[in-house]
């Protein structure tokens, strides 16, 4: 796997410890495949209207819709999965309406645990091989951004699960469909998002060997916020001999006066600093040793606002990658 | 009261009479926002003060839980070396929806017959919310052994932060819901569902319902549904003391979060939830706050940090240096404007009672020394 090869899949599954930025990822990823021409659809599964949010869009749902050019946006829920399924499987609008108004959804998507996962997945399926009459895939790409770390290995395993539950009947055949497509390393990557420190790293070594044994085929892992260090070296020494006297020296150059505290916390802020960037490398050295997947780094901003810009800019140091 | 003066106010307000005072804290918000470390460093307090504490942690970061001497997840509470007063306990998921078969079956065959079944043991790992309410039983198990003064629990990373609060109620709604009570008819015998079923009003949802998954599912399914007939009342009763106890005063909950959008957007929704559920809140943490300038760097705004920079870049290495250095000032004044920002949005028209912001650490938290440097942040010490 190199990096290049980073939007090569027909889906791309992106997933990541709480909080480390998996939707802001996989919002960048699909903005770069649009951007180098790739048909792209961009897809949710929780409800959570994030990417509604962060495009400044109307409210997702479960009509893809084209938000920026040659990006679609799809927001899928086991529901309508369950609906549209039985809709295409039986072919009978009417019973569909009997049974969604019955308690059967809530038989499929409650009491038999897992099937909600593989009705989800399966909508997925269903975009992933959609032609257009001329033969060629309707898509070139779909980036799901997937449930947690903590919840992948169960949702991904969900269709093999079910399918040793349920051993007949057409929940069987689609749980069936789907474990073919996530097994296939040609159609199915997943994307592991990151932050360079401890605990996020250790869930992403941890998630990595758990995702190995469902089969899949993990892409390059995704290092989100990464600092860049603002000394080089000679700076770097400049830095460490410098003292509160020196630093009001400085800066007096520059009209700005410091108090003894003020130059002080300054002096602090350079030590914090450089503490993070030693963290970083141990963290980015564990890594590389323990997946040897390639890393795609992504800066972190320090923007006063986070937006479709901030995002843009994402998507741009993904694409310089390719 | 404006909701800026609330957000002064609460500003000003810390944790330290809910260690002191409340019987039950639980610490809640979304995954990867450190709400093992706050319910940790919570109980650290309390333990402190002088009271006798259990945390009872979910699936909790490796050095933290050997921190606390944690090994594995067992079920059993374990004093903390080096801190008198504080037991910690990893909670055992499946050890503890075992145990309540065990206490609510009428006998032991009954008990076995449910936990062999397939659907149980799916049930017992893959149930949205299932992890919620067995955290909470163990958390009224605990309070019954009234060896505690004060029990803190770590709630589960959830999808959605309410599930603690809905989870009593989902699992016995599951449990007795109206269509599984055609399960339980009598005679309805496991392996002649599909013949009888067209004898039921509900014949179309039956046929459809084993059409969609096969038989044999619905045969399992009526088997692990019959045998917990008679169990159910009881079910509902325990659920429904659990929540008494979280209602009750003597609870507290702390909303845990990052000044990220997404952490924040979740812990408005559990505040509103709390509120409206009548459950008595504590507070919010708000973690890995990026901290405003300490005193003698408050007077030099952005913009005068980037123009000195700017002045001094190209200059003597030290120059360069300092240049650096007042850059990262300003990004830093960026970054907090923009947390502010975000934390002021998520409380908008809210009173979290108490606001806590507890700042990047240097490196992450894994010994007892940053817990404690946390604990002192979170009661204003």
């Amino acid at each position: 796997m190199e990096l290049e090869n980073l939007l090569d899949p027909r889906l791309i599954i992106v997933t990541g410890k709480g909080g480390v930025g998996k939707s802001t990822v996989a919002a960048s990823l699909a903005l770069a495949a649009a951007g180098t021409g790739r048909r792209t659809c961009l897809v949710e599964v929780e409800g959570r209207q994030t990417f509604s949010r962060l495009f400044s869009t109307q409210t997702w749902d479960f009509s893809e819709r084209e938000f920026r050019p040659g990006l679609w946006g799809l927001s899928v829920d086991a529901d309508a999965s369950l609906r549209e399924y039985l809709e295409m499987f039986y072919g009978a609008r009417r019973l569909s309406r009997i049974v969604t108004n019955s308690s059967a959804v809530e038989f499929a998507t409650t009491a038999a645990p897992g099937i909600k996962d593989v009705l989800l997945i399966g909508k997925v399926k269903e975009v992933e091989r959609r032609r257009d009459p001329d033969g060629r895939f309707h898509y070139d790409l779909i980036v799901l951004d997937a449930p947690p770390t903590g919840r992948i290995v169960n949702f991904l395993r969900a269709p093999d699960a079910t399918t040793e539950l349920v051993n007949i009947g057409p929940i069987r055949d689609q749980a069936q469909s789907v474990i073919d497509m996530l097994l296939d390393p040609q159609r199915t990557n997943v994307h592991l998002v990151t932050l360079l420190e401890e605990m996020p790293v250790q869930e992403t070594i941890d998630s990595a060997r758990a995702l190995d044994e469902v089969g899949v085929t993990l892409g390059p892992v995704v290092v989100n916020r990464v600092l860049s260090p603002r000394f080089d070296d000679t700076t770097r020494k400049a830095f460490e001999g410098l003292d509160v006297a020196a630093t009001q020296r400085v800066v007096a150059k520059a009209d700005v006066e410091l108090t003894d505290q003020g130059a002080e916390a300054l002096l602090r802020i350079g030590t914090l600093h450089l503490h993070r960037l030693e963290l970083q490398e141990r963290m980015r050295g564990i890594l590389s040793r323990r997946l040897r997947l390639p890393l795609l780094e992504l800066p972190y901003l320090w923007d006063e606002h986070f937006g479709a810009d901030e995002l843009a800019h994402l998507a741009e140091v993904v694409e310089e990658s390719l | 009261m404006t909701p800026r003066d609330g957000l002064a106010g609460a500003r000003q307000r810390r944790l330290a009479d809910v260690v002191e005072q409340r019987h039950v804290i639980v610490c809640t918000g979304s995954g990867g926002v450190g709400k093992t470390t706050s319910a940790a460093a919570i109980a650290l307090g309390a333990a402190r003060a002088g009271r006798r504490t259990i945390v009872l942690t979910i699936d909790p970061a490796k050095r933290l839980a050997q921190s606390l001497g944690l090994t594995s997840l067992d079920n059993t509470p374990r004093a903390v070396k080096g801190v008198e007063n504080l037991d910690a306990m990893m909670l055992d998921m499946k050890g503890t929806f075992d145990e309540v078969i065990d206490r609510h079956a009428s006998d032991p065959r009954r008990a076995a017959r449910i936990k062999a079944n397939r659907f149980y043991q799916q049930l017992s790992s893959s149930l949205a919310g299932t992890q919620e309410y067995m955290a909470t039983e163990k958390l009224y198990d605990l309070h019954n052994t009234g060896r505690y003064d004060c029990i803190v629990i770590d709630t589960p990373p959830t999808r959605n932060a309410l599930d603690l609060l809905d989870a009593p109620k989902r699992l016995t709604d599951f449990l007795e819901g109206r269509f599984l009570r055609m399960f339980l008819a009598p005679g309805l015998a496991a392996g002649r569902i599909a013949t009888r079923a067209a004898g039921f009003g509900a014949g179309l949802f039956m046929k459809t319902a084993s059409r969609l998954t096969g038989q044999a599912v619905l045969s399992d399914l009526a088997e692990f549904f019959q045998s917990f007939e008679g169990m159910y009342d009881e079910f509902k009763q325990r659920a429904q003391q659990v929540y008494r106890l979280l209602q009750s005063p003597t609870s507290a909950f702390v909303v845990v979060a990052t000044p990220e959008v997404p952490a924040l957007r979740e812990a408005r929704y559990f505040l509103q939830r709390l509120a409206q559920d009548g459950m008595p809140t504590a507070g919010l943490v708000v973690n890995r706050v990026t901290p405003p300038p300490p005193d003698g760097l408050d007077g030099l705004p952005a913009k005068q940090a980037r123009q000195a920079a700017g002045a001094l870049l190209g200059g003597s290495a030290d120059e360069n240096a300092v240049a650096a250095l007042l850059d990262l000032h300003a990004d830093r004044l960026g970054v907090t404007k923009r947390e502010r920002k975000n934390i002021a949005a998520a409380l908008h028209g809210i009173d979290p009672r108490a606001l806590v912001e507890v700042p990047l650490m240097d490196s992450d938290v894994h010994d007892l020394d940053d817990l404690t440097a946390i604990c002192e942040v979170l009661l204003g010490a």
